[in-house]
C-alpha cells in the first residue's frame, strides 16, 4: 500500500507538472488557435490527474468530474473557441502588454511565489496529492497573468479557462474534490461563461472590427 | 397553533402562485389573490388572539441547508400583538383591493400586483414571527424589496421612479445599521438565534451596548420614519397603490417599532441608562411636532397622510421613550404604563391611518387626483367614503369616543406621572414632552379639519369632483371594517388593556391590569381614581346624550326645521367654487405663526391689462415651504458622496487589463500577507 501510494503520489505530481508545462507553452504561444489546442491538451492532462486521484482514493464521484472535464473542456469549449476564431480577422497576438520572454520570466517568478506560499501548508497535509497544491496555485496565477498580458479577447478567455483548470486541480489536490453538486455547478458556470464570452467576442468583432479589449476604453465617458 | 401558522403561510403562498396559474378573466384573478390573502389574514388574526391569550410562547423550527440560517419562529405575546395588527389591516386592505384594482386594469398587471401584495404581507408577518436574526434580516430585506416593487407600480412616471429609488436607498442604509447591530450581538452570543441574543454567554461590554442602541435606533428609525430619517415617507407612500400605502403606512413602519421594543426591552432585558430613553423621547417629540407641522402645509392628500405617519410614530416613540426612562429608574409600573400606551397607539394608528389611506384611495379612484384643492362637495356624492373618512379623521385627531383618544390619554397620564422620577432634569422634560404632545394633537385636529372640510364640504372645486361617484362595495367594506374597529377600540379599552398588559408584562416584568382598571372594570384609572380616571362608555353615552340634547333644544326652541333653498348673498356677484375657502387659505395663520420653521417663500405675479393698471388680467400665486432636512442634511451628504465618487473615478480607467491587474496585485499581496 505504501509503495502504491508513493507511486501514485509521484504520478499525480507528474501530471500536475505537465499541466504547468502546458501553461508555459500557452504563455509562449502567439497563435490563437494553437493556444486553444494547448488548452485542450492541458484539460486532457487534468482529466488524467483527476482519474488518477479517483483511482487511488476510491472516490468514485471524481470519475464523474473527470469525465465531465473531458467532455466540456477537451471537446466542447475548444470547438466553440475555434468557431469564434474562424470569424476573426486577426488570428494571432501582434502586440502584447508584456513580450514573450519577459512573460516567461514573470511566470517563472509566479511559480516560485506559489511554492513559497504553499510551503508552510504542504507538510501539514497527509493527502497523496499535497504537492499539487502549489502547482495549482501557480496555474491560477499564470492564468490570471495571461489575461492581463494579452490583448485579444480569445486569449483572455483561454487565460480564464486556464485559471479555472488551476482551481479544479487545487480542489482535487486539497480535498479530493468538492462535493459533486458544487462541481457540477462550476462546470455549468464555466460552460456558460465560455458561451457568453464567445458571443461577446463576436459582438466586439462586429462593433470594433477587432477583438482587442484595449479598445473598450473608448466606452468610458 | 402551528397549524394556524401553516394556514397563514399557505394562504399567502396560494395568493402568490394562483393568480398566475389560474386561467381566466382579470376579475377572477383579482378575486383569487384577495381571497387567498383574506384566508391568510384571518388565520393571522386568530393566531394573534391565541398568542395573546396563551401562557407559553409557541415555537417552531425548520432546518435549512444554508449555514447559520434556521427557519425558526416564535409566537410570544409581543409577536402575537403585531401579527394581529398586521393581519387586521391587511384583511381590510385585501377586501378593498378587490374593488380598487379595477382602477389599474389595463396598464398594470393585476395578477402581478396581487401576487406581490401577498408576498409582501407574507414577508412582513415573517419579520414578526422570526426567532433568528438571519431569518429576520432575510424577511426584512424581502419585505423592503417587495414594497419597493409595489411602490413603483406606476413606473412610467418619473416622479414614481424617483420616489422608489429614494425609498430603496434609505431602506438599505437602515438595514445596514440593523445588520451591524445584529453582528455585534452575534459576536458575543455565538449564534444568530434570538434566544442566544437574550441570554449571551458573556454580557456585551458597555461601549458595545451603546453602539448597538444607536445602530438599532438609526436602522429601525429609518424604516419607522423618525425625523430626520423620515424624508422617504412623503415620497414613497403617496405614489404606491392606495391599499399598499395603507399597509405600508399603517403596519410596515410598525415593524420597526416591533424591532425597537424587541431589542431594547427583550434582548437588553430593560437594562439601560436614562439617556437612552431620553434620546428616544426627544426624537419622538421632534418627530411628532415636525410631522404634523409639515402635514398641515401639504395639499396632496396622500402626502399629508404620510407626514401624519411621521407624527404618529413620534407619539408612539414618546410612549416607548417614557417607558424606557421609567424602566431605567426602576419605576416598573410606570414603565409598563408608558409601553402600554405606546402599543395601544400602535394598533390605533395602524387602524385609522390605514382607514384614511383607503379613504384617500377612494377619493383618488373617484376623482383621479390627489390634490385637495380639486375636491370639494364630495360628502353628498360619496356619503359612505365621507363618513368613514370622518371617523378616521376624528380618531387621528384624538377625539372621543374613538380609539386615538384613549391611547393619547394613557400616554398623557404616563408623562404626567414623571414627578416620581428622582432627577430634576427629567422631571422637567417629561411634562414638556406632554406639552408638545398636546400641541401636536391640536395641530392634527386643525389639519384634519382642513382635509375633511376642503375635500368633503362646500361645493365641488373641479370637474373631477363634480363627476365623482361612490366607490364599489368591496372598497366600502374594507373601509367599514377599519372604521368599526376604530370606534370599538375607543369604547372598550377595558377589553384591550388587559390583552396589551399580557404583552407588556414580560417586558416590564410587572402586570398592571389591576392597577390601570378601576375596580368595577368599566373605567381606566392609572395610579388612582382621584388623580385621573376615564370611562369611555360613559363618555360615549354622554356625547350621544349631549348631541340628542342639542338637537332636542334646537327643535324645542328654534322652531322651524324645514330646509330653505335660496342663494347665498354674494355682494351681487355670482358665487363660484373658486370663491370658497381653500386649503392654502385655511393654513395661512399657522404658516405665519410658525414661519421660522417653515421658512415659506411666496411669489405673487400679476399681469395687468395693457389699457389700465387697475385691471388684472392674470394672477399667478406660488407658495413653497423650505424642505429643511433635504436642503441642509441630505443635499450636502449627497454632494459629499458625489465628490468622493469623482475622486475614485481616477482608478476607474475603463481598461479591462487594468482591472485585471488590480485583482492580480490584490491576490498576490493577500497571499503574501497570509504566509
Amino acid at each position: 500500500m505504501q509503495g502504491l501510494s508513493s507511486l501514485g503520489s509521484q504520478l499525480v505530481d507528474l501530471c500536475s507538472a505537465l499541466l504547468l508545462l502546458t501553461c508555459f507553452a500557452i504563455v509562449a504561444q502567439r497563435r490563437l488557435s494553437a493556444c486553444v489546442d494547448l488548452f485542450a491538451l492541458q484539460s486532457a492532462f487534468l482529466v488524467v490527474t483527476a482519474a488518477l486521484v479517483a483511482y487511488l482514493t476510491g472516490n468514485h464521484h471524481i470519475y464523474l468530474a473527470a469525465g465531465l472535464t473531458g467532455v466540456i473542456k477537451v471537446i466542447i469549449i475548444p470547438r466553440v473557441l475555434k468557431k469564434v476564431i474562424d470569424r476573426l480577422n486577426v488570428k494571432r497576438e501582434l502586440v502584447m502588454h508584456v513580450n514573450v520572454p519577459t512573460g516567461l520570466l514573470i511566470c517563472g517568478g509566479l511559480v516560485m511565489l506559489a511554492f513559497f506560499i504553499a510551503q508552510p501548508i504542504i507538510p501539514l497535509g497527509s493527502l497523496l496529492t499535497r504537492d499539487s497544491l502549489a502547482i495549482a496555485l501557480a496555474i491560477v496565477l499564470i492564468g490570471l497573468f495571461t489575461m492581463i498580458a494579452r490583448h485579444q479577447a480569445v486569449s483572455q478567455l483561454v487565460g480564464f479557462l486556464v485559471l479555472e483548470n488551476g482551481l479544479f486541480l487545487g480542489a482535487t489536490a486539497a480535498t479530493y474534490g468538492m462535493p459533486l453538486v458544487v462541481e457540477l455547478g462550476v462546470f455549468f458556470d464555466v460552460l456558460i461563461a465560455t458561451l457568453i464570452a464567445g458571443i461577446y467576442t463576436n459582438r466586439l468583432q462586429d462593433a470594433f472590427d477587432s477583438v482587442d479589449t484595449d479598445r473598450l476604453t473608448v466606452l468610458k465617458e | 397553533m402551528l397549524n394556524l401558522v401553516w394556514l397563514l403561510l399557505g394562504g399567502y403562498v396560494a395568493g402568490i402562485v394562483l393568480p398566475f396559474c389560474l386561467p381566466g378573466r382579470p376579475e377572477s384573478r383579482r378575486l383569487t389573490s384577495s381571497v387567498a390573502a383574506i384566508v391568510a389574514t384571518s388565520a393571522g388574526i386568530v393566531l394573534g388572539i391565541l398568542g395573546l391569550t396563551s401562557s407559553e410562547p409557541v415555537t417552531g423550527t425548520l432546518a435549512s441547508t444554508i449555514p447559520l440560517l434556521t427557519l425558526s419562529i416564535r409566537v410570544d405575546p409581543l409577536a402575537a400583538f403585531f401579527v394581529f395588527t398586521i393581519s387586521v389591516v391587511a384583511l381590510a386592505a385585501s377586501v378593498y383591493a378587490i374593488g380598487y384594482l379595477q382602477h389599474f386594469e389595463g396598464y398594470a398587471s393585476t395578477a402581478k400586483l396581487g401576487a406581490l401584495f401577498n408576498a409582501y404581507l407574507l414577508c412582513m408577518t415573517l419579520v414578526i414571527l422570526a426567532d433568528n436574526a438571519f431569518f429576520f434580516l432575510l424577511a426584512w430585506e424581502l419585505m423592503s424589496l417587495l414594497s419597493y416593487f409595489l411602490v413603483v407600480t406606476e413606473h412610467e412616471k418619473a416622479e414614481v421612479r424617483y420616489a422608489g429609488l429614494f425609498y430603496l436607498i434609505m431602506t438599505h442604509v437602515g438595514t445596514a445599521f440593523i445588520v451591524m447591530a445584529f453582528l455585534i450581538f452575534f459576536q458575543t452570543a455565538g449564534s444568530f438565534s434570538f434566544e442566544a441574543f437574550r441570554h449571551p454567554e458573556q454580557p456585551l461590554p458597555e461601549g458595545m451596548r451603546t453602539l448597538v442602541f444607536l445602530m438599532i435606533l438609526l436602522g429601525f428609525g429609518t424604516k419607522a420614519g423618525i425625523v430626520p430619517l423620515h424624508v422617504w415617507l412623503p415620497y414613497a407612500h403617496p405614489v404606491a397603490p392606495s391599499h399598499v400605502s395603507a399597509v405600508m403606512s399603517g403596519v410596515m413602519i410598525k415593524t420597526a417599532i416591533y424591532g425597537l421594543i424587541r431589542v431594547y426591552f427583550d434582548f437588553f432585558g430593560g437594562q439601560f441608562p436614562w439617556w437612552w430613553g431620553f434620546t428616544v423621547l426627544f426624537l419622538g417629540a421632534t418627530s411628532s411636532l415636525l410631522g404634523v407641522m409639515y402635514a398641515l402645509m401639504e395639499h396632496d392628500l396622500k402626502r399629508l397622510l404620510a407626514f401624519h405617519s411621521v407624527e404618529n410614530i413620534g407619539i408612539i416613540l414618546l410612549g416607548i421613550g417614557a417607558g424606557m426612562i421609567f424602566q431605567s429608574y426602576g419605576l416598573k409600573e410606570l414603565a409598563a404604563l408608558g409601553l402600554l400606551a405606546a402599543l395601544y397607539h400602535t394598533i390605533n394608528h395602524a387602524l385609522f391611518k390605514a382607514l384614511l389611506f383607503l379613504g384617500a384611495g377612494s377619493l383618488l379612484y373617484a376623482t383621479q387626483t390627489r390634490n385637495l384643492e380639486e375636491y370639494g362637495g364630495l360628502l353628498r356624492r360619496m356619503p359612505w367614503t365621507g363618513s368613514f373618512f370622518l371617523i378616521g379623521a376624528v380618531s387621528i385627531s384624538a377625539l372621543p369616543p374613538t380609539n386615538g383618544f384613549v391611547s393619547e390619554w394613557l400616554l398623557f397620564q404616563s408623562l404626567f406621572l414623571s414627578f416620581q422620577i428622582p432627577t430634576v432634569f427629567l422631571k422637567l422634560m417629561l411634562p414638556i414632552a406632554a406639552a408638545i404632545l398636546a400641541l401636536t394633537s391640536v395641530l392634527a385636529l386643525a389639519c384634519f379639519a382642513k382635509a375633511f372640510g376642503i375635500a368633503f364640504l362646500a361645493r365641488p372645486r373641479s370637474m373631477h369632483a363634480r363627476r365623482a361617484e361612490e366607490v364599489p362595495a368591496p372598497m366600502r367594506i374594507g373601509m367599514g371594517i377599519l372604521a368599526t374597529l376604530c370606534v370599538a377600540l375607543g369604547i372598550v379599552p377595558m377589553v384591550v388593556v388587559p390583552l396589551l398588559d399580557r404583552v407588556v408584562a414580560p417586558l416590564a416584568e410587572i402586570s398592571i391590569t389591576s392597577k390601570v382598571m378601576a375596580i368595577d372594570g368599566w373605567a381606566l384609572a392609572p395610579v388612582n381614581v382621584e388623580f385621573s380616571s376615564l370611562s369611555t362608555p360613559a363618555l360615549a353615552l354622554s356625547l350621544v346624550a349631549l348631541a340628542m340634547l342639542g338637537l332636542g333644544l334646537a327643535v324645542a326652541l328654534g322652531g322651524r326645521l324645514t330646509t330653505r333653498h335660496s342663494k347665498t348673498w354674494g355682494c351681487g356677484i355670482n358665487l363660484t367654487a373658486h370663491m370658497q375657502y381653500t386649503a392654502t387659505g385655511f393654513v395661512q395663520p399657522i404658516k405665519r405663526v410658525f414661519s421660522t420653521i417653515y421658512q415659506p417663500t411666496v411669489k405673487l405675479e400679476t399681469e395687468f391689462l395693457h389699457e389700465s393698471r387697475y385691471f388684472a388680467k392674470r394672477r399667478h400665486f406660488e407658495f413653497h415651504i423650505e424642505p429643511i432636512f433635504e436642503k441642509y442634511l441630505y443635499d450636502p451628504l449627497l454632494a459629499f458622496f458625489a465628490t468622493l465618487a469623482d475622486r475614485l473615478k481616477i482608478i476607474q480607467a475603463g481598461s479591462l487589463h487594468l482591472y485585471l491587474t488590480y485583482m492580480f496585485v490584490a491576490l498576490i499581496v493577500l497571499l503574501l500577507l497570509a504566509v
